[in-house]
């Protein structure tokens, strides 16, 4: 009830004149009533009106905060925090040694980013991603659409047709061994249409358009509910040309990352970005660095880098709060994004001890 | 679309005039700005402000549309989506041939045929589509000048004797293909800013830059300072604007 007239929502001209005319706390103004407030500031009696119900409504959010009511505060022991993400789902990337350094897959309400060089498979893991949000639960998925927002213009449509087609054929498989109830049913609604129909494609040709969609982003997930990815396949694409003003692109950086950590958390999602790189010049080397400098390095969670040993791809954890730092290889097939196979294996559909969880390792066929 | 003005966003008339007291005229000024300064500027309560910014938002965001949409319109047109490059292993790979929409690189080291390639690739795009063509006309920027009109000719003689068997076809053929000779990056730039009319204009159904590296490598010495900075602008803001041509007008690059 102490809150300082100048901390409340209001429009900054009324502000001037509440201070102006005295007011120091709310208390003061509610104690004031509205035709009181109107004669001595000069507004209507509407306006006054909607300004002490503004002040009551944020009176009331504050005692409620002071009470510790819980579900107003986003305040939890750490508890509860371990229980809700041994429950979350991971999404899983089809490559087990990929899922294994990460812990699970790609987990929901962090940011993760890629970054790599161009061509090593960063668009591919992301549309490998969007396929792989909606495999059903009972096959070890999270059963969600996904939202796939390109800056670069490299999602290929029939590559995702590809991918998605192989991903119902490998739960195909998977329903075939086990042969029950649920796994029948989920693969009527998990087809090829039902898949490419869920995933949400923006075009985005510069950064203002960016932006644009990323503050429409909320209103989007809350109508489409079951959305549980967001990929932005190529963030540092419209910041790296044309843009003189770097303070304006850190601040802008800034501001669509708390963006994205906000949609993350509230709707249960997790955000994919991928990122380009650039090549820092040392004293006697260069070495590639991701892009966009040091402080965006700061926005993801699990930092993924990319890159081309030979040529063979590897993956290597750069970041991440809960998982080692390690590298594995993998590969880019016409199914999507696999393993590296051991040259050893013999595929076996049928000797399946496993939880739907591990998938099985198969041959290429090429 | 970022430089759409605000009026245009159906915002109301005086807050327009208001924003742009304070030099705020298009969608762009105004997304760019940190919530407190835009309350500021329009003398807004928070929650107004929010809503404000929503508006302005819908008006420049891109549409939605779901993978499936994308993938009817493409199997609808088949012969749309890709242009065959004649040489069957390497459509098979591409999955069809050169995507339309969007950007192909070739590179190689000199004396392979990447030239010979781009002319060939010229010749295909003006043959009519029965025959596997896109029945338009191309725009090639040569910045070496490396394009041979004779060469042309002998390549669609031979290929295509029976398609190209009176020297009227031949003619038509060569006037549908438009050369432009730049030999400067700045020249290159400013003419693919203004090939958006020209292609509508003259129904362009391919463009061709050979090359890019050329005209970069005569100008930008990298062990310069400032042109590292420079020379990347350069590539990423032609690249660009070659997309959005790519991708409005479904034409490959």
């Amino acid at each position: 009830m102490q809150r300082e007239v100048g901390s409340l929502p209001l429009a900054p001209a009324l502000r001037t004149r509440l201070v102006a005319a005295g007011f120091q706390t709310a208390q003061d103004l509610l104690e004031t009533g509205p035709c009181g407030l109107s004669k001595e500031i000069g507004i209507s009696k509407e306006e006054a009106l909607e300004v002490l119900q503004v002040v009551r409504q944020e009176c009331h959010g504050d005692a409620a905060r002071t009470a510790g009511a819980s579900d107003a505060t986003r305040k939890c022991t750490a508890l509860e925090l371990l229980e809700e993400e041994q429950a979350q789902g991971f999404i899983i990337t089809f490559c087990s040694a990929l899922d294994n350094v990460l812990g699970g897959g790609v987990q929901l309400t962090k940011i993760t980013e890629i970054c790599g060089a161009p061509g090593v498979g960063k668009t591919q893991l992301c549309m490998q991603l969007a396929v792989d949000v909606q495999i059903p639960e009972c096959f070890g998925g999270v059963a969600g659409e996904a939202v796939f927002i390109d800056t670069e213009g490299s999602f290929m449509v029939d590559r995702v047709a590809d991918i998605a087609t192989a991903c119902v054929q490998h739960c195909q498989l998977i329903a075939e061994a086990h042969q029950e109830e649920d796994h029948l049913k989920a693969l009527e609604t998990f087809s090829l249409e039902s898949i490419l129909s869920h995933i949400y494609y923006f075009r985005c040709r510069d950064y203002i358009e960016l932006l644009a969609q990323v503050y429409l982003l909320p209103d989007f997930l809350s109508e489409h509910s079951k959305v549980r990815l967001v990929v932005v396949d190529g963030i540092a694409f419209p910041f790296r040309h044309d843009f003189e003003d770097l303070s304006l692109r850190t601040r802008l950086l800034n501001g669509l990352a708390q963006q994205l950590i906000i949609i993350a958390n509230d709707h249960k999602a997790a955000v994919v970005l991928t990122n380009q790189m650039t090549t820092r010049i040392g004293q006697s080397q260069s070495t590639l660095v991701p892009a966009l400098g040091e402080s965006w390095g700061h926005a993801a969670t699990v930092r993924l880098i990319f890159h081309w040993d030979n040529s063979q791809r590897l993956a290597t954890l750069y970041k991440s709060p809960s998982q080692k730092e390690s590298t594995v290889p993998y590969h880019v097939t016409s199914h999507g994004f696999r393993d590296v196979q051991p040259p050893a294996v013999t595929q076996n559909a049928e000797d399946t001890e496993m939880n739907p969880r591990k998938r099985p390792r198969r041959e290429e066929e090429k | 679309m970022a430089a759409k003005k605000l009026r245009r966003a159906r915002l109301s008339q005086e807050l327009c005039e208001r924003l742009s007291r304070h030099q705020i005229t298009t969608c762009q000024d105004f997304l760019c700005l940190s919530f407190l300064e835009l309350m500021k500027v329009t003398g807004q309560s928070y929650y107004d402000v929010q809503k404000l910014l929503r508006k302005v938002s819908r008006a420049c965001a891109p549409k939605m549309q779901t993978a499936y949409e994308m993938k009817l319109r493409n199997s609808v047109n088949p012969s749309s989506a890709f242009l065959s490059t004649t040489l069957h292993s390497l459509d098979k790979v591409l999955h069809g041939g050169v995507p339309c929409g969007s950007l192909t690189e070739l590179t190689s080291p000199p004396g392979c045929g990447k030239t010979q390639f781009c002319i060939m690739m010229s010749v295909l795009a003006t043959l009519p589509v029965s025959m596997g063509g896109l029945g338009g006309a191309v725009i090639y920027i040569d910045t070496e000048s490396a394009f041979s009109a004779e060469r042309l000719i002998e390549i669609a003689g031979n290929r295509f004797p029976t398609y190209f068997d009176s020297d009227e076809k031949l003619f038509c053929m060569t006037r549908s293909i438009h050369l432009y000779r730049e030999l400067t990056c700045g020249s290159v730039l400013k003419r693919i800013m203004s090939l958006e009319e020209e292609i509508i204009s003259k129904k362009v159904k391919l463009i061709i830059i050979d090359s890019v590296a050329s005209v970069v490598r005569k100008e930008f010495d990298t062990k310069l300072q400032g042109n590292l900075a420079e020379r990347s602008n350069f590539l990423t803001r032609g690249a660009s604007v070659l997309k959005y041509l790519a991708e409005e007008f479904s034409i490959p690059v």
